[in-house]
């Protein structure tokens, strides 16, 4: 392969609980067709992670407990994860991921719990009630409709310099109110979307591809990769 | 007998009279019926038994099965629950169905569903608790493991004097040490010891004591294995029962030695090993001789072995295999593996509520390690036949082996013309049913579902 990128799995071994390990088989499934290799390293608990040695990461969801555990670590990487993202590196976090890098979450116990503060959403609870179901959105910058399934129990506020990820058509998205799914800033794409996301998404999984190549190798023509055609997979 | 009990059982006994000699069935009306007059009558029913509980998340029903077997060899009448029938009203159900036992010991082997552990053990008193293992369910993932082990242990605590015979291999198992209750435990001991961690996407892996990631010496499937933790120390108990060797594996059968007692257990799977590793331990604490439980368990015996049911199609032999949990999902991938001669693949795919409506697991499953160039024809279909069909793709199967059949009639058609004699047709809960009602229809099964 011409192109190689390294790809964090920030606590892959916690949380996991939503599949997102397909969201790597994927990445790996594309960038081949792109003329690029992935080495996945996870980086967990007392791992130090160093932003300057990878090009792109994934931070998925996990069970409660384990989350618990994985916000107390959080405060020993959080300096690293905000260089990461500053550097205009890819991030795409789901669902407990996504609560983790905002401002803080509560937990089953109704505590709360802080996030690494990189993004400026929050993420509060709803009483005796889960978002479960199909989900459809519309990215409003490039038109691309996304499929998903949701499962979630907080309710993501945005903040200020985050947009969503797209506008809902079909389901709840972040809170159920305002018609907002996920958030993107930077390059970080944060989502609820389980499927996982990339596998039902296959052209989001090309441009978070894409992001990365073109960070890592600002010089390379790319056109070859960017011409690739997905197809509909859901 | 306090009035209002003997009335319930009354009442009880004669609906499951009337359901089994005139309706052919039995169900858990008898059980709802008595309990709706007698609410606390099971303590009444269990109260001469010697009661062992079944419980866990994967493996219930064979490990009871095995354990009636094994169990059998000594005391000829034991009682049992069938199938399904694990919470409380099936349980009273079981008890009223229940022949009279001239002599000897009355001993009662019962799978429990987990969450009906402490409920249960409000009325019985357990002789001895079988816990097989604690695997999270695509059904309900926010049933979180911890949560589901704290009910099992909720119905422990209320009987100290109850023996507990657990999978030592998994690592919440770990501090039952704490209780009371003696504890003794069962695993595998059949690899060389060597450092490594599970694979990422396994549950459980935080150690129970400090919070850290476990390694382990050997690894059997999911968290299960000789773990330790490097940060405090922690590690596997000690072993009482060990499965020490593993001679041969097929999709039908595992050669194996527990306590070096070689036998052939009649049907295929890592996991069920364990579960005749279990009822091995449970035969010993009962007195048996280790060649007296393995020559229960090596026995084929079509009434325990049937659920994993093989269809003749024409000239196929049709392995229809239920997948519902990612952990479950990656041990019949690796059965199948087992067979030595080359064989077709089908993975029907639904989501209806009772599949789990989210079909992100099917990622869970190992389908990279599958010999594709052992399996000269793929089938995906099912009503989310897209999701599994790109499954298949990501994990490489070639294109000129593959094909997608969204119609189930379709699909069957398909299968009846697929090159090998051996076929494994994996099928979320309702697409099986959906597949057998089919076959049923065309004679190739007798009636359609149970």
């Amino acid at each position: 392969m011409q192109y190689h990128l390294n790809l964090a799995h920030l606590y892959g071994d916690l949380l996991n609980t939503y599949s997102d390990i397909g969201n790597i088989l994927v990445l790996k499934y594309y960038a081949k067709q792109m003329d690029t290799d992935i080495d996945v390293q996870i980086i967990s608990l007392d791992d130090d992670f160093d932003p300057d040695k990878f090009d792109f990461a994934l931070f998925g969801g996990g069970q409660d407990y384990e989350q618990t555990i994985v916000s107390r670590d959080l405060p020993n990487k959080a300096a690293a994860i905000k260089k990461f993202i500053n550097d205009d590196k890819p991030m795409l976090a789901v669902c407990g991921g996504y609560q983790l890098l905002g401002q803080y979450y509560i937990g089953a116990d109704g505590k709360k719990i802080p996030g690494v503060g990189a993004l400026p959403h929050r993420t509060e609870t709803q009483v005796n009630n889960r978002f479960i179901g199909d989900i459809r959105i519309r990215n409003e910058e490039t038109g691309e409709e996304y499929h998903g399934f949701e499962n979630h129990n907080g309710m993501t506020f945005l903040g200020e310099g985050e947009r969503p990820l797209g506008k809902v058509i079909e389901g709840h998205g972040n809170n159920g109110q305002d018609g907002s799914e996920g958030a993107i800033y930077k390059n970080v794409f944060g989502t609820y979307f389980h499927g996982p996301v990339l596998a039902r998404n296959g052209n989001l999984a090309k441009r978070f591809l894409l992001l990365a190549l073109k960070n890592k190798y600002p010089d390379a023509d790319f056109s070859q990769q960017e011409a690739l055609e997905i197809k509909p997979t859901y | 007998m306090a009035l209002k009990s003997k009335l319930a059982i009354a009442a009880g006994k004669s609906s499951y009279w009337f359901l089994h000699n005139v309706m052919h069935g039995g169900t858990s009306l008898p059980g709802k019926i008595t309990l709706a007059i007698d609410p606390d009558v099971l303590k009444e029913l269990a109260k001469d038994y010697e009661i062992v509980i079944v419980t866990g998340t994967n493996g219930k029903t064979l490990t009871t099965a095995l354990t009636v077997k094994v169990l059998k060899q000594k005391y000829p009448e034991i009682l049992t629950n069938p199938s399904g029938s694990n919470m409380k009203q099936g349980i009273v159900s079981t008890f009223l169905s229940a022949k009279k036992v001239k002599n000897g010991k009355k001993i009662a082997v019962l799978e429990t569903d987990e969450a009906n552990v402490p409920i249960i053990s409000k009325y019985v008193a357990p002789t001895a608790f079988v816990l097989t293992n604690i695997f999270r369910d695509q059904l309900d993932r926010f049933g979180e493991i911890y949560t589901t082990y704290n009910k099992i242990l909720q119905g422990i605590k209320l009987h100290p004097q109850a023996k507990i015979i657990a999978n030592g291999d998994e690592p919440l198992f770990h501090n039952l040490q704490d209780l009371p209750n003696q504890v003794v435990y069962f695993g595998f001991d059949n690899q060389p010891d060597q450092d490594q961690k599970a694979p990422a996407n396994t549950d459980g892996v935080l150690c129970p004591n400090c919070d850290h990631i476990l390694h382990y010496y050997s690894r059997s499937y999911g968290n299960l294995g000789k773990y330790f933790c490097p940060h405090c120390g922690f590690e596997r108990p000690e072993l009482t029962y060990r499965m020490n060797q593993i001679m041969d594996q097929t999709p039908q059968s595992s050669t194996v030695k527990i306590d070096d007692h070689e036998f052939t257990l009649h049907i295929g799977g890592t996991y069920n090993i364990y579960n005749a590793l279990a009822a091995y331990s449970v035969g010993a604490k009962f007195g048996l001789l280790p060649h007296e439980i393995t020559k229960a368990l090596g026995a084929d015996d079509k009434n325990i072995f049937g659920r994993q049911e093989v269809v003749h199609v024409g000239d196929k032999d049709v392995t229809i295999i239920l997948v519902k949990n990612p952990v479950g999902l990656d041990q019949v991938l690796q059965m199948i593996k087992t067979d030595k001669n080359p064989f077709s693949l089908a993975f029907l795919l639904n989501a209806n509520y009772a599949d789990g409506i989210d079909t992100s697991w099917i990622w869970d499953g190992s389908f990279e390690e599958l010999p594709f160039d052992h399996i000269p024809s793929v089938l995906t279909g099912g009503e989310r036949y897209k999701d599994i069909t790109f499954r298949m793709r990501v994990a490489g199967v070639p294109e000129e082996h593959f094909a997608q059949r969204p119609e189930l009639k379709e699909a069957v058609n398909y299968i009846k013309q697929m090159p090998t004699k051996h076929v494994y047709v994996l099928a979320t809960y309702t697409a099986m049913l959906q597949l057998r009602k089919m076959l049923a229809d065309e004679g190739y099964i007798k009636g359609g579902m149970e």
